[in-house]
């Protein structure tokens, strides 16, 4: 394969850049009560996209924080109206369907009545997806050269409502027919420059990715069956056995299908894929970085709450006297600002520790074969980005970048 | 100066190697290389670097060109490799960190908040309230009533019953009591459902009314007021919430709008913090208003059932004594109007009392007020 005409993926980001640039932004959008998110979600994109390296030549993240907060006040005009008007109709019938829970079973009922108004955005939240996806590569360029994907956001939101339908029919059996067709329909729209992406393969070779979840399965089907035989030591044993593994292979399948269904994806004919992430790594350094995040944190936090007791120490209030007195506050003030101190921190190790490592972890394992057609590329026409992901970002989807 | 660099010419995703020199006025960069046919000229004032770069000794250049964009730069990109030229420009140039706004971008920026904000504030106080009003006089009185069931089995659990209607308190001549008191005040009132008053075990000096005719004393309560009717004028104000809707409306008020600032405030940090401050802002602004029609409601009730409104008065008195007033910017987080304001109103609505008779009696307000005891008692010898 090393004939010269093929490039590897590298990733050349520092955690500890990270994780201050995101401890920065963290701060900044706190001070602004929550504006200034869309700067530091560009600006975390603009790091890590400059960190991933193709054959000598780095991604670059064009996209704005500007563009990003516009298109967010946009969305919440549409959100702010179908959503108030959901919620209270749903609630109304509810209260007028299911009135009072007699049995466990109504009161479940009653708690999807309620929350129903998730099933009702469930459009949206798949047009935002496409639409965000949509935006990402239309901000990203390598070696000057812009990505695209077509307009086909509410045809994206169909297909997906059916797949998933689907897939909730079938028990989650027909899972790789819904994941292969979705990422099809977006590969199938997407370009570099002037170039199409193609997705080939097949849905059902997507099967083999799922072999742990089907041996989780299965080990738990003995846990049931060993309970119907009365052998509690076995079922005691196997239900843990078979919980980790079904997460496991959650997990396995998420990385397995990711790394089948890019080794698939064709580039203007031409310029072919090779991925090979390895489920292990990904587990590993997602529990990895969970432990040491987990330290940092006790660790910090006790230094720092050790401080501020020490400071507070011989302030005397009544804890059971009424409502909030004028010596409560000083400490009422460094609780709230410690917790939210700790949350900003907390999310920015997580991008250090786990994020971008296991992004790391699939770049370098991503390899480009027949390097030497992309340079025949020409740029395509900027798109405009419509929303700016602003109703993902209405909508809370996207995840940490 | 001059020095090796890349280009990428925004058209092609061709890699080049270029020369970079300084033009002779020192004015602009001049770029040749073997794939460009006449040298580049980049005006130094036109220079400007990418932001947030992972690699340090990298410096990306481009221009600032009106473009149809995101932002108002050339695509093409010079990759500065060289050192000493990267120091250069970077200590000579400080138009290099410059951000240009298109024209107009504020203006767009206030445009797109001020209509992000006008809708949120038309749903919050003019469209969500109208619906709860129309939606709560929809719903069926016995569905209603059912709800209000599941809300009060949720209260007392807040107050530590593991099931519905375990700290209910239930001596017999207490409740008798309560059922006279209750029937004195509605006798030939029209409430509209069938009222449920009953006390529960807990120090708490409150009331609270519910969906449905449901309407909890707390034991703290009977234990805090001097007469019978300073009790009977609490239920007055609390069946005047009943006779309003005001619980339900106020239920169905809440759903429609916590989503919606949930929706506003994102998913920052701490933003679950802001949405419940943000929604106890509006539900306080909210029910003073319906504080004050309940309290109205409860001075007529008192007064056909031939008790004194002050009676209303000298509890806000009794409240402010255990609770204190809240006052400057705490009161208006308060859910209540301030004791000081409702005090002067029940004073003005209270003048010209009349002689009259307590609402019980000396015996049957003993027993009320022993109410819980029957059921300390037997939870004890359980």
């Amino acid at each position: 394969m090393n004939d010269g005409n093929s490039g590897q993926g590298e990733y050349t980001g520092s955690g500890k850049a990270l994780f201050w640039l995101a401890l920065r932004t963290g701060c900044l959008t706190l001070l602004t009560l929550g504006i200034y998110r869309f700067w530091g979600k560009t600006r975390i994109r603009r790091y890590i996209w400059s960190a991933a390296r193709l054959e000598g030549s780095r991604f670059e993240y064009t996209g704005t924080g500007l563009e990003k907060f516009l298109g967010f006040l946009l969305a919440v005009v549409f959100l702010a109206v179908y959503l108030g008007l959901i919620q209270i109709l749903l609630f109304w019938f509810g209260m007028t369907i299911f009135a009072e829970p007699q049995t466990s079973e109504q009161a479940l009922l009653q708690t999807a009545g309620f929350s129903l108004s998730a099933v009702a955005l469930l459009p949206f939240i798949f047009f935002a997806i496409y639409r965000a996806r949509r935006y990402k590569m239309a901000r990203t360029r390598w070696r000057g050269i812009r990505f695209g994907m077509d307009k086909a956001a509410w045809g994206y939101a169909l297909r997906a409502l059916l797949y998933w339908a689907l897939t909730l029919l079938s028990l989650g059996l027909l899972t790789p027919l819904m994941t292969f067709r979705l990422e099809k329909y977006m590969t199938d729209r997407s370009w570099f420059g002037t170039a199409r992406f193609v997705q080939q393969g097949r849905w059902t070779a997507l099967y083999g990715c799922m072999l742990q979840i089907f041996i989780a399965l299965a080990l738990l089907a003995c846990d049931g069956l060993s309970i119907a035989l009365g052998k509690e030591i076995l079922a005691v044993v196997l239900l843990p056995v078979g919980a980790v593994w079904l997460v496991i292979g959650v997990i396995s399948y998420r990385v397995q299908s990711f790394a089948y269904l890019s080794r698939n994806k064709v580039l203007d004919g031409t310029v072919a894929f090779e991925a090979a992430p390895r489920t292990k790594t990904v587990i590993g350094t997602y529990v990895l970085g969970a432990l040491l995040l987990g330290l940092g944190i006790s660790v910090v936090t006790g230094v720092f709450g050790g401080i501020a007791a020490f400071a507070l120490f011989g302030r005397d209030f009544d804890p059971t006297g009424a409502g909030l007195q004028p010596d409560m506050i000083p400490s009422v003030l460094i609780t709230a600002a410690g917790y939210l101190m700790t949350l900003i921190a907390a999310r920015a190790g997580a991008l250090a520790l786990i994020t971008q490592p296991i992004l790391k972890h699939y770049v370098t394992t991503l390899a480009v074969i027949n390097l030497t057609a992309l340079a025949e590329i020409r740029q395509r026409a900027a798109d405009s980005g419509a929303d700016a992901e602003g109703f993902a970002d209405a909508l809370d989807i996207g995840g940490a970048i | 100066m001059q020095g090796a660099a890349h280009l990428y010419d925004g058209r092609s995703a061709a890699r080049q190697a270029v020369q970079v020199a300084l033009s002779r006025e020192r004015q602009a960069l001049i770029i040749s290389g073997d794939g460009l046919e006449v040298p580049l000229i980049w005006p130094l004032q036109d220079l400007r670097e990418l932001h947030d770069h992972a690699d340090e000794d990298q410096l990306i250049l481009t221009r600032h060109l009106e473009t149809g964009d995101e932002s108002l730069r050339d695509p093409a990109r010079l990759v500065v490799e060289d050192p000493e030229m990267a120091a250069w420009l970077r200590r000579t140039r400080p138009r290099l960190a410059r951000r240009d706004l298109r024209e107009g971008t504020w203006r767009r920026i206030g445009l797109r908040a001020g209509g992000a904000l006008a809708a949120v504030l038309l749903m919050i106080f003019v469209i969500l309230p109208a619906l709860a009003g129309t939606l709560s006089r929809l719903i069926p009185v016995e569905k209603e009533i059912a709800f209000g069931r599941g809300v009060k089995a949720q209260i007392e659990r807040v107050f530590g019953a593991t099931e519905a209607g375990e700290l209910d308190c239930s001596a017999p001549d207490g409740v008798a009591a309560l059922e006279r008191m209750v029937a004195g005040l509605t006798d030939g009132q029209e409430i509209g459902y069938p009222l449920d008053v009953t006390v529960i075990d807990h120090q708490m000096m409150n009331a609270f009314a519910m969906p449905g005719g449901h309407i909890v004393v707390m034991r703290g309560l009977l234990e805090g007021a001097d007469s019978p009717d300073m009790v009977a004028a609490v239920l007055a104000h609390e069946i005047g919430h009943v006779v309003h809707r005001d619980p339900t409306r106020n239920a169905l008020r809440t759903a429609g709008s916590v989503g919606l600032l949930g929706l506003l405030f994102g998913d920052f940090t701490g933003g679950a913090a802001t949405v419940l401050l943000a929604e106890r802002m509006i539900s306080a602004s909210y029910s003073r208003e319906a504080e004050a029609k309940a309290d109205d409601y409860a001075f007529d009730m008192l007064r056909s059932a031939g008790l004194p409104p002050s009676a209303l008065r000298d509890m806000f008195e009794r409240f402010r004594e255990e609770f204190g007033d809240v006052e400057g910017p705490m009161a208006h987080f308060a859910s209540h109007p301030r004791l000081t304001d409702r005090i002067a109103a029940a004073g003005a609505a209270s003048s010209g009392d009349s002689p009259h008779r307590p609402a019980l009696s000396s015996g049957e307000w003993r027993a009320l007020q022993d109410i819980c005891d029957i059921h300390a008692n037997t939870r004890d010898t359980d």
